[in-house]
This record gives C-alpha cells, sequence and structure tokens, in this order.
C-alpha cells in the first residue's frame, strides 16, 4: 500500500449547493458555506483551460459534480463512445465523486431534438436505457447517478409506472438517483396525482443528490422553468421529501433570467431551511 | 584613413572624432532619460488596503473617458439616469445613495440634459475626475505630470541626437565618406528612443493593481454573459471599467446606442502606453490616439512623428 499514488477525489455531494453557470460565476464564488455545485458537462472542455471559476472552486475543495444533457441514455442506439469519453474525461479533471445524466433521449434516428425527451414507460425501454446505462459504467471512472425527467403527458403504452421503471432501472443498473423534486411537483401537479405517493414509493436511500428548481403555471399546467423563483409548494416538498430520509445534498438549479444576488441567496436559504442544512450563504 | 581632418570632412568634423563625441552624448541622454523613465515607474506608492473602486479601475484602465462610462453603468443599472429620443440624458426618480462625487457630477449633468460626448468637459464632472486622479497619484498607481513631462522631455532630447546623427549619415553618404561605424551606433539608438518614446499613465504598481482587479473579476468577462441583475450596480460598473464599454452595450444596449456610447473593447495593459496586452481583453481598436489621449494635459506628446 505505501508509496501507491491515491487519486484525491472529492467526498460525496453534501449540503445545499447551486448549478454552476458562467452567467453568476462571481455570484457563486463568493458564497462562503458552499460545499456543492453542479456543472453541465458537455460546457467544460476536456482538455486546455477550464473555466476560472471552476478552478477556484476546485481549489476551495467544493465538490464539482459534471452534469450530462446530452448523452441520450435513452436512446435506442447504443451510447455515442466519444460523448462518454467526454464525460469521463471531465469528471477526471474535477475530480468529481460521480456524475449524473438522465433518464431521456435527445436524439433517434440521427435526428437531433435538442433538448430531453421522455420515454415510454415499457419493458423495452428499461431494457435500452439499462444497456447503454452499462456501457457508459464501463467507461466512467466514478458511479453515475440518474435523473428521471418531466414529462406533461403519459404515454399511452405505459407498462410500468414511474416508480416501478425508475426502481427496476436503478436495481438492474446499480445506479444512484438524481431526484429532480420539482419534476415531481410537476408531474404530480399536472396529472392530478398526489407527489408524496411517489416519494413513499421512490428508493430515497439511493438519492445521490436532489434536484429544486423554480417553475411557473400557465394554461394550467406547471412548466419546470429553471427561470423563476422556487415555488412554495415545491419548498413543501422538499420539507416532505426529508422528513422522509433527507438526501445528502440538494442543488438549486436557475438557467436563466437570474434574480438579483439578494433574492438568489434567499432562495438558497430557504431551501437549506426547508432541509435543515446549514445556510451556504 | 581619415586621419588628417581634411576638408573633405563633414562638417569639418572628422569621422573619428564626431564619433567619439556622439557616442558620449547618447550615452548620457540614454542614462538620463531612463533614469526619469524608471522612477517615472515606480513611483513612491503610498499603501493603503482600500480595494479599488469600478471608477478608480476605470480611469487606470482606460482614462477620464472610461470613467466616465463606468459611472454611467452603474447609474443607468440603478434606474437613475435614462436617455430621451434627442439622445441627451435625463434623470429618472430619487438619486440613490452611496454616490461617489462622480456619480452625483454625473446625474447632475444628466438633470441638465447633457450628451454623454459632453460629460468629460462638463466642470462638475471634470472636478470629480481631476478627484480619482489625484487619489490615484498619490497611491502612486498613476504618474504624475510633471514627472510625465520630464521624461518626455528626455525623450525629446534622444529624438533630436538620433536625428543629427541622421542627418550627420546622409550628408556623409552624399560626399562619399565611410559612415559604417555611425550607422552601428544609430541603429541601437534608434531602438532604445522608441522604447523610451511614450511616457506611460501607469506606475509598475499600477498595472499590477489593474491586473489583479482584472483576475478577481473574470466573471465579469463578456464572454461570461454576465448576469447583471446579480451582480448588482457595482458589477455593471467594474464590467465597464475592466471590459470597456462592450460591457455597457450588453447590460443596456437600448441605452448606450441611443447615448452615442461607442463600442469599445478595453485593452489589457492599461490606459494609454498600454504596451503589452498581456491580458488579452481584446483587441483594443489599435490607434489609442483617439479617446485617451487627450484629456490627460497632454496625452501622448510628440512621439511618433518626428523621425529625423
Amino acid at each position: 500500500m505505501r508509496g501507491r499514488r491515491r487519486v484525491r477525489r472529492m467526498t460525496g455531494p453534501s449540503g445545499v449547493g447551486i448549478g454552476w453557470r458562467p452567467e453568476i460565476a462571481g455570484f457563486v464564488a463568493e458564497l462562503p458555506g458552499l460545499r456543492f455545485v453542479e456543472v453541465v458537462a458537455e460546457g467544460v472542455p476536456a482538455s486546455g483551460p477550464l473555466p476560472p471559476g471552476l478552478t477556484q472552486l476546485r481549489d476551495r475543495a467544493v465538490t464539482v459534480v459534471p452534469h450530462g444533457v446530452r448523452l441520450s441514455l435513452g436512446g435506442a442506439e447504443p451510447v455515442d463512445p466519444a460523448r462518454v469519453a467526454h464525460l469521463a474525461a471531465v469528471a477526471q479533471r474535477l475530480d468529481a465523486p460521480l456524475v449524473s445524466e438522465h433518464i431521456a433521449f435527445v436524439r433517434a434516428g440521427g435526428l437531433e431534438a435538442g433538448h430531453l425527451l421522455p420515454l415510454p414507460r415499457s419493458r423495452e425501454a428499461v431494457d435500452a436505457v439499462c444497456a447503454n446505462v452499462a456501457r457508459a459504467q464501463a467507461e466512467l471512472p466514478v458511479p453515475i447517478a440518474l435523473e428521471p425527467i418531466a414529462a406533461l403527458l403519459d404515454w399511452p403504452d405505459d407498462e410500468l409506472d414511474e416508480a416501478d421503471f425508475l426502481t427496476e432501472i436503478l436495481d438492474r443498473t446499480g445506479a444512484l438517483l438524481l431526484l429532480d423534486v420539482a419534476n415531481v411537483h410537476a408531474n404530480a401537479r399536472n396529472r392530478g396525482a398526489d407527489p408524496l405517493a411517489l416519494l413513499d414509493r421512490l428508493p430515497l436511500e439511493r438519492v445521490a443528490y436532489a434536484h429544486v428548481a423554480g417553475g411557473s403555471e400557465r394554461g394550467g399546467f406547471y412548466h419546470d422553468t429553471h427561470t423563476d423563483p422556487v415555488p412554495a409548494a415545491v419548498l413543501e416538498l422538499v420539507g416532505a421529501l426529508c422528513a422522509r430520509r433527507r438526501p445528502p445534498a440538494l442543488l438549486l438549479e436557475r438557467d436563466g433570467h437570474y434574480p438579483p444576488a439578494a433574492e438568489l441567496r434567499a432562495e438558497l436559504d430557504a431551501l437549506a431551511s426547508a432541509a435543515g442544512f446549514p445556510a451556504v450563504t | 584613413m581619415n586621419v588628417h581632418a581634411a576638408s573633405g570632412d563633414t562638417w569639418g568634423i572628422s569621422g573619428p572624432t564626431f564619433l567619439r563625441y556622439y557616442i558620449a552624448a547618447a550615452i548620457l541622454v540614454v542614462a538620463i532619460a531612463a533614469y526619469y523613465r524608471i522612477r517615472l515607474l515606480t513611483a513612491p506608492a503610498h499603501n493603503t488596503l482600500d480595494p479599488l473602486g469600478p471608477q478608480q479601475v476605470a480611469y487606470l484602465n482606460g482614462g477620464p473617458q472610461l470613467a466616465v462610462h463606468a459611472a454611467l453603468g452603474g447609474l443607468r443599472g440603478s434606474g437613475a439616469v435614462g436617455v430621451r429620443p434627442d439622445r441627451r440624458l435625463t434623470t429618472g426618480g430619487a438619486p440613490p445613495t452611496g454616490l461617489t462625487p462622480l456619480d452625483q457630477a454625473i446625474h447632475w449633468a444628466a438633470h441638465q440634459h447633457s450628451r454623454v460626448r459632453d460629460l468629460p468637459r462638463d466642470e462638475r464632472v471634470r472636478t470629480a475626475l481631476d478627484q480619482i486622479r489625484n487619489g490615484l497619484e498619490q497611491r502612486g498607481l498613476l504618474t504624475d505630470d510633471a514627472q510625465r513631462a520630464r521624461a518626455r522631455f528626455w525623450s525629446m532630447i534622444l529624438f533630436a541626437l538620433l536625428g543629427l546623427g541622421v542627418l550627420r549619415l546622409v550628408s556623409g553618404l552624399f560626399s562619399g565618406r565611410p559612415v559604417g561605424y555611425l550607422l552601428l551606433t544609430l541603429v541601437p539608438l534608434l531602438t532604445i528612443t522608441l522604447v523610451l518614446r511614450r511616457a506611460p499613465m501607469l506606475t509598475r504598481a499600477g498595472r499590477t493593481a489593474l491586473r489583479s482587479v482584472r483576475r478577481e473579476h473574470t466573471h465579469l468577462a463578456p464572454a461570461s454573459a454576465p448576469a447583471y441583475a446579480t451582480y448588482g450596480l457595482a458589477g455593471a460598473a467594474m464590467g465597464v471599467a475592466l471590459f470597456g464599454t462592450a460591457s455597457l452595450w450588453a447590460l443596456d444596449p437600448g441605452f448606450a446606442e441611443q447615448a452615442e456610447i461607442q463600442r469599445q473593447a478595453a485593452s489589457g495593459g492599461g490606459w494609454t502606453g498600454g504596451s503589452d496586452g498581456s491580458s488579452g481583453g481584446g483587441d483594443s481598436s489599435g490607434g489609442d490616439g483617439g479617446s485617451s489621449c487627450g484629456g490627460g494635459g497632454g496625452g501622448c506628446g510628440g512621439g511618433g512623428g518626428c523621425g529625423g
């Protein structure tokens, strides 16, 4: 054992974090209690200089988790090895303890959808996702956490419900869960279902961290926009989740229409107090 | 060969004699010019721990003009200043608290519906700019007028000496005298003269301070599309101070266009003499003659032209 080179790996995500974006890098850099951020993996170069803000956070020993959005794990075709290699390289560069991706597809038959599309919850889809996750896991240096996405409606040929679908995938792949609380709220709200019933059936002990984002009501539907404040109902759901089993970390996602610093800090504080985590501001 | 000071000698002085005196004079003048140049760059610094404000940083980076633009960025961000369709400024709402003297002067000028390009000539604005300048001089970041004049004077003498050498060279060539050694003397002298030509506005400490502020604020670079709503007024003003009016355009294109503010990326190396654009903040519109010079009492001096 002596003399063996140890890879310096950050501890897993903990406490309240925020999605690192270049637009608010200066704000993130000044959060004194911050221990954890997430960064869009496709925005980080595999070689060459890292964005200076990220280097600073790494120097402060803040955990940085790369979050993929373009892997298309839910696609019928095998994942693109080049994209997996990029995700692996970014994880290595950032000493990330894990990476995360979506259970969704972004391209099919060579066509790019440009955004994340939900899968039908069929056995066939489970097989396809598990095969792709296994391919990715074989190349990744760290564990992967999978995030289900929001859907405004269910596919007609769904064989499984959301909880069974996720549990099946997690059991077969051994992957962790990235639970999006705002999505749980959106899905329940838009289908008239009970979000707590879903929480009760999910394997909460597998949650690596949870996403929390803002949204808005339009035309009778709740939209998970990431550009609005986090509504009270989502914060309540965070509280309910933590009462059942508190995830190791919660991450505020904000992707545009950035508010004044004081408002953003207040959102982080509200999140911390809903979860009983120490404030990072 | 020309041991005998013959009647054929240029100006009646033999080559070796001229060269001897010429080289001696050149060494002397170069030494004096270099001395003043070094003194200029290493003005005694009065160390203070006060961080530089956006307007001070703007003054260091782009002179009075950029300081005015940085203040405008802050005032615009708070909605205290607007622009009318006739391209004159106007004020909106009560002035925010915590304004610097320059903010107050610009706010007053906006209240009088001044135009942005007239601001540097406004009396109150000028007083406020002089205040910033004095503060920066006292901190040893900006070179002092008198010292800059002295440095420029000696670089002019250097130019004159170079001109004399060139004249001798040309006459020598016309009368078919050997000029090899003179030419060998003139080449390094020309190089040194060009190096010492400019009297920079920033001291070495000033350049260091500017670099360190820039390093602390890379998140304000236009490439990051900074969220000014989040960074607030100080962020907007610092963005303009460090990265030029391109930041003002990003902050509020409607205002910038209406107020006829030139879209410009600030150079890396500081105001005038910014020869070492090391931090590379973008291309600094080649000729820095335009806006930066005029304001600072003489600016660029007689530099470029002469040629001998």
